[in-house]
């Protein structure tokens, strides 16, 4: 018959040939390989100080016969270690979920026990499929005063640890961060980068539950990141970039009121919108396309529009602006 | 005996206290319009939620070891049912008419206000009395807000700025014990309440748009 042994990292371990006396000829093998008979006294097996290296399929055969007398399979490991848990909400009000590890491994089977106390009342965390490691709870009761103490056990066949958290509702409160975060450059403008993004699709009422939002920017040559806070909306433009240099932004929420910050988003990278570079030319050269873009980009419409206004001031240059933009996007169009 | 002596002046102080004439500050938040009113009011509570913070350390502290242990999770005992809770089902919470949740954070702001005016004439330092007495006025304050809040919406206020301070028959602490077992858990109750305004005036704020108020403004002749 075989069965399972479980033996701890630098134990000794004796191993009996089943109901074989001691001064009986027996055979060891190691996962089919014979053990040679240092290791042995009398018909035992004996491995002392046993690593992980070892576990593996013992076998033992009598003498003469060569009868299969004993089988065990041995799996070295440790007992466990205390775990490490962790609890959120990233859909309030919803619930919250756990999830768990081990700092280091047993190398043998564990199991897990999580319960959840809230008050006097038990309340059932519903294992996730995936990931392992991970459960959840939905909220019977909004703002509650009374702390939730979770604990969770971690079993195996050679010992068992747990750990325990205390905590409010509102303090395990931690959005997923943004998601779709996407910086664009705007044309006509070298110093300007339009971002926008969307509230994680985990936070399930923002109408109720709004979140407000942290941006960073900095160029990919500088170390020194620039700030925004946000209260409301899921877009900014950035009027401070250095024109030409490539941009890294990043994105984190929080709930207005409670809670803490998300973890940035995917850091996207964007760099403003630059004017097409003019080549090194002959004063011919440059009379010649200089009169060709003044041919597609200021059409006589436009110069008579601004002409007609006669209005003396910013506005109108930005009205001619906007005009010319208009009517070249326009000739763009019908190239 | 010393317990119905107390109980006697609990509720004496909480009568004398509790007379808040709320009626002069109306007339300013109906001007403004409740649109405005609900964001001042959501930004006092922010406020407050703030002050409450170094309030609540520094009197946890006055207290002593174990209120002032940050994992200090006690059972909640009967007697703290008569501070008013802020735990409520969600479904309920979501369900509420404007006016029931005005109402709801009326009555328990008046409530609370009461227990802290009370609290304030119990405390030992100069440093805690004057923190209290300045969280009290800015606590004031909010329950006005609110009154004008409700008033600029048409609604009722509820009846009396507290109603009565606590279910006759309920004593006062017995021992020192349990009356700062009273104190932890109405700091508690009062932090809870705080975020939950937070929330109930986010929904407000988005359903109570100010060209509704600006309209029965003009309806009066203003």
């Amino acid at each position: 018959d075989s069965h399972v042994q479980y033996e701890r990292v630098g134990a000794d371990v004796t191993m009996k040939c089943g109901s074989m006396d001691w001064d009986a000829a027996v055979t060891w093998t190691a996962n089919g390989t014979d053990i040679d008979e240092s290791h042995l006294n009398g018909s035992y097996l004996i491995l002392k100080n046993v690593d992980l290296s070892q576990s593996g399929q013992y076998s033992c055969y009598e003498g003469s016969s060569w009868h299969l007398k004993y089988q065990t399979y041995l799996r070295v490991g440790t007992p466990p270690k205390e775990p490490v848990l962790m609890c959120r909400s990233n859909n309030y009000p919803k619930g919250f979920y756990c999830s768990w590890h081990l700092p280091t491994p047993t190398y043998i089977p564990n199991s897990f026990n999580i319960s959840v106390i809230h008050g006097t009342k038990d309340m059932v965390c519903e294992k996730d499929a995936i990931p392992k490691n991970r459960c959840h709870i939905r909220y019977l009761q909004l703002f509650s005063t009374v702390k939730y103490k979770v604990t969770l056990t971690v079993t195996n066949a050679l010992g068992k640890n747990f750990t325990t958290l205390t905590f409010d509702e509102f303090a395990i409160v931690k959005p997923d961060p943004p998601e779709s975060v996407v910086a664009k450059p705007v044309p006509n403008n070298p110093r300007r980068l339009e971002v926008s993004w969307q509230n994680p699709s985990s936070w399930p009422d923002p109408e109720s539950f709004p979140l407000k939002f942290f941006l960073r920017y900095r160029p990919l040559i500088l170390d020194q990141w620039q700030h925004v806070e946000l209260s409301d909306g899921t877009s900014h433009t950035i009027t401070d970039a250095y024109a030409g240099k490539e941009y890294i932004i990043q994105v984190a929420a929080k709930d207005n009121d409670i809670g803490t910050w998300s973890d940035w988003s995917v850091a996207v990278h964007a760099t403003p919108w630059t004017e097409e570079p003019k080549h090194l030319t002959t004063e011919a050269q440059i009379t010649e396309t200089t009169s060709a873009s003044t041919s597609s980009f200021m059409a006589p419409p436009t110069t008579k529009i601004c002409d007609k206004g006669a209005v003396v001031g910013s506005g109108a240059v930005a009205v001619c602006w906007t005009a010319g933009l208009v009517v070249a996007a326009y000739s763009v169009l019908f190239i | 005996s010393p317990t119905g002596d107390s109980w006697g002046i609990f509720t004496f102080l909480c009568a004398a206290l509790c007379n808040l004439p709320a009626l002069p500050a109306l007339n300013c938040s109906e001007e403004l319009g409740a649109g405005q009113s609900i964001q001042q009011t959501y930004d006092l509570t922010r406020y407050l939620e703030h002050q409450l913070r170094t309030l609540a350390g520094t009197y946890l502290n006055y207290l002593g070891p174990p209120f002032n242990e940050p994992d200090f999770n006690p059972p909640r005992l009967a007697r703290a049912e008569r501070v008013p809770s802020a735990t409520v089902d969600l479904d309920l919470w979501r369900g509420l008419t404007d006016n029931a949740r005005l109402a709801a954070n009326y009555r328990a702001y008046s409530r609370l206000l009461c227990y802290l005016r009370v609290l304030d004439g119990q405390v030992g330092t100069a440093e805690l009395r004057h923190r209290l007495a300045h969280f009290c006025a800015s606590l004031q304050g909010l329950v006005l807000s609110i009154g004008g809040v409700m008033s600029s919406l048409g609604y009722p206020l509820p009846a009396g700025p507290a109603g009565p301070p606590a279910p006759p028959g309920t004593p006062a602490a017995p021992n020192d014990f349990l009356k700062k077992m009273d104190d932890f858990w109405l700091l508690k109750e009062l932090q809870t309440w705080l975020w939950r305004s937070a929330k109930d005036f986010n929904r407000l704020k988005k359903k109570v748009p100010p060209a509704v108020v600006t309209l029965r403004l003009e309806a009066r002749g203003f």
